[in-house]
């Protein structure tokens, strides 16, 4: 076993041990070998030392200390020092993963990388056999026996639809996001409050937007002008008024919102949605293929298409303030007419 | 769900309809009447008074023109927005006084948050009880908070969720003899309830006016309604004085026994241990349970029979 150490094979290893290794150099002491402890001595500059060193010492924070106390007159400003820099002794961990962080500062579309879709995990799909054909020109081949979209293509798709809501937002639409899931509702809130928009995270109760009536008839609404200011003047006016429909609806979970995104396409509300290998990519209008049982993937894209909408409100408020709006603003005669003849108050027989 | 429509919209709508801006003219007055005066679709279309135009809103500046219809709460389309929003408002603060010390449950302070009726009255929407026990349970866990570390803003908020008039702030007093010396004890059992009057003196007993002999025919009976006294050696102490009512006999006895022990303990205090042992002060809470269909009496089901 000893006589192994002076063969062939472990003499490669020998020499990389002979090599100083920039962690052993690390914990090396300060004082050089074979020369004597000299902190008594101010003349003695620890500079020429660490020049003369090979390994650069000075990132020691440990040579740095001692050096401060060399250095430090009184003993006071010796305790002192030496506490300063005890602080900057240990490692710092640089690139770790906080899964509050996408939550609570979730990146711009101009943001988005690969990298960042791929540690998400969105390239992950289904088992290959659960797979819907029309999701095959996102998909980028199999692992595993599972699925894996193509993340070049979901970082595209993602971009679009990121644009897609930025302008429906800048146009004064009502963007609802839905996710449904467990786990879900944060990413879904964190969106709308980002967007302005609006949330769902239990159930959609069907027949929300086809019997609108009966089910939000008893929500409040109010008139706001172009700057997003209440006018309560109007509220008179809303009591006979239709109940609102949203202009986009991002939703991250189509495969549990079916009744949703059908009705969604009765009322001609667009639709952007996170779709999955398993999925059916034509029941949205959007489709952004990507992992959709990864909460980490749909917080992600969530959090993406919330700052988009963020950035469409920036955009439209500041229009707003020019006196300008992208949209064509209801106006007060609109308001006053009854909404379903078109007629003002009483004036069926005015008509007659 | 149009019934949960808020009645003050509805009243907005009619007054839109009806009381608009009036200017000082007796004519308009005259016309505001006429319209007051319930018309019906059968009537002659002509009889009617056409609705006057809104009076011109200057609609000068560029801020006090409409530009858009849009949801009072971000939870607009979840059906329940305001629930939705207090229990996101919670979860909010959950969140941010997370670290707060806390206390057991037992030693928080007691709060009456709202029934669930009463709940559903303050947020105006059909709140099943599942939801709402899970916002109890925040209210629960905010409460926990270490009280003299609780934020104002936490304080005001679960203030909000109090029931009207704080059931848990009065103090129920230790009962006391009236003027005339005498202890007041109530006490039930089984459909009887009695309430008994206690005063010092030779051990004579009236229950409903009658002796104890009439009253109750039994031996057992009279035992057991005197059963505090009896059992504390007080019986030529006190005179009872007992109205009872409801039940049968052997109730109404039992139901004595209680009030009688009761009361006595107003006059004597001490004897609580003692008559506790007895089995004097034991509530006994059980009541005739109630038949059920397809039973034949609580618990019997009918003889089964082939066919």
């Amino acid at each position: 076993m000893i006589v192994r150490k002076f063969g062939m094979r472990q003499s490669r290893q020998l020499l990389a041990m002979s090599r100083r290794a920039p962690i052993s150099a690390r914990f090396n002491s300060a004082i050089p070998t074979g020369e004597p402890v000299v902190p008594v001595m101010p003349t003695q500059e620890p500079e020429p030392i660490i020049q003369a060193d090979p390994v650069p010492r000075v990132e020691n924070p440990l040579v740095e200390m001692m050096s401060a106390q060399s250095q430090a007159k009184t003993p006071a400003q010796q305790e002192e020092s030496r506490r300063s820099k005890f602080h900057k002794l240990g490692t710092s961990v640089k690139a770790s993963y906080d899964p509050e962080n996408i939550l609570r500062n979730p990146p711009k579309p101009s943001q988005v990388t690969l990298e960042m879709l791929l540690a998400a995990g969105t390239h992950l799909g289904h088992s290959t056999s659960r797979w819907n054909p029309q999701n095959s020109r996102y998909i980028y081949g199999i692992r595993e026996g599972v699925h894996i979209i193509s993340l070049d293509v979901t970082a595209a798709y993602l971009r679009r639809a990121a644009k897609v809501v930025e302008e429906v937002a800048a146009r004064g639409g009502l963007i609802l996001f839905a996710g449904t899931r467990k786990g879900q509702k944060r990413a879904v809130v964190k969106a709308a409050e980002l967007a302005k928009g609006y949330h769902i995270f239990e159930r959609w109760i069907p027949g929300s937007l086809t019997n609108g009536e009966q089910i939000l008839g008893h929500c409040e609404t109010r008139v706001v002008n172009a700057l997003d200011e209440v006018l309560s003047e109007f509220k008179a006016d809303l009591a006979d008024r239709p109940s609102l429909k949203p202009d986009l609806v991002v939703c991250l979970n189509p495969l549990e919102n079916v009744v949703l995104l059908h009705e969604c396409g009765l009322n001609n509300v667009p639709t952007i949605g996170v779709v999955d290998t398993d999925a059916d990519p034509t029941r949205v209008t959007y489709p952004i293929p990507a992992n959709d049982d990864s909460l980490r993937a749909t917080c992600l894209i969530a959090g993406i298409l919330g700052r988009a909408g963020e950035a469409g409100q920036v955009r439209r408020l500041k229009m707003a303030a020019e006196g300008q709006t992208t949209y064509k603003p209801i106006s007060a005669a609109e308001l006053r007419l009854d909404p379903f003849t078109g007629l003002p108050p009483g004036g069926e027989a005015q008509k007659k | 769900m149009a019934w949960t429509k808020p009645n003050v919209v509805q009243a907005m709508q009619s007054l839109r309809l009806t009381a608009l801006p009036k200017p000082t003219s007796r004519l308009s007055t005259l016309q505001t009447h006429a319209r007051n005066s319930r018309s019906y679709a059968t009537e002659a279309e002509a009889t009617k008074t056409p609705a006057p135009a809104a009076q011109e809103i200057n609609f000068g500046t560029f801020s006090s023109k409409p530009a858009r219809i849009i949801p009072a709460s971000p939870a607009y389309f979840s059906g329940s927005p305001r629930f939705i929003d207090h229990v996101l408002k919670l979860e909010s603060l959950q969140a941010k006084y997370a670290s707060l010390p806390t206390v057991v449950a037992g030693e928080a302070p007691r709060m009456a948050w709202f029934k669930l009726a009463q709940f559903r009255d303050y947020v105006g929407e059909p709140v099943p009880m599942k939801k709402y026990k899970s916002l109890v349970k925040i209210l629960q866990r905010l409460n926990r908070i270490q009280p003299d570390v609780v934020p104002a803003e936490v304080r005001e908020t679960l203030g909000s969720f109090l029931r009207p008039g704080n059931p848990y702030a009065v103090q129920n007093e230790p009962a006391t003899l009236d003027e005339n010396g005498r202890a007041r004890g109530k006490g039930k059992r089984k459909e009887s309830s009695a309430v008994v009057q206690l005063v010092e003196g030779e051990g004579e007993v009236l229950i409903n006016g009658k002796s104890l002999v009439e009253a109750f025919k039994r031996v057992h009976d009279r035992e057991s309604a005197l059963w505090a006294l009896r059992c504390t050696q007080r019986m030529d102490k006190y005179n009872v004085w007992a109205t009872v009512r409801g039940g049968g006999v052997t109730g109404q006895a039992e139901a004595v026994t209680l009030a009688t022990a009761r009361a006595l303990m107003v006059h004597e205090p001490g004897l609580k241990g003692v008559l506790r042992k007895a089995g004097a002060i034991t509530v006994d809470a059980r009541r005739v349970e109630r038949k059920k269909p397809g039973h034949v009496k609580a618990r019997k089901m009918p003889t089964w029979v082939k066919r």
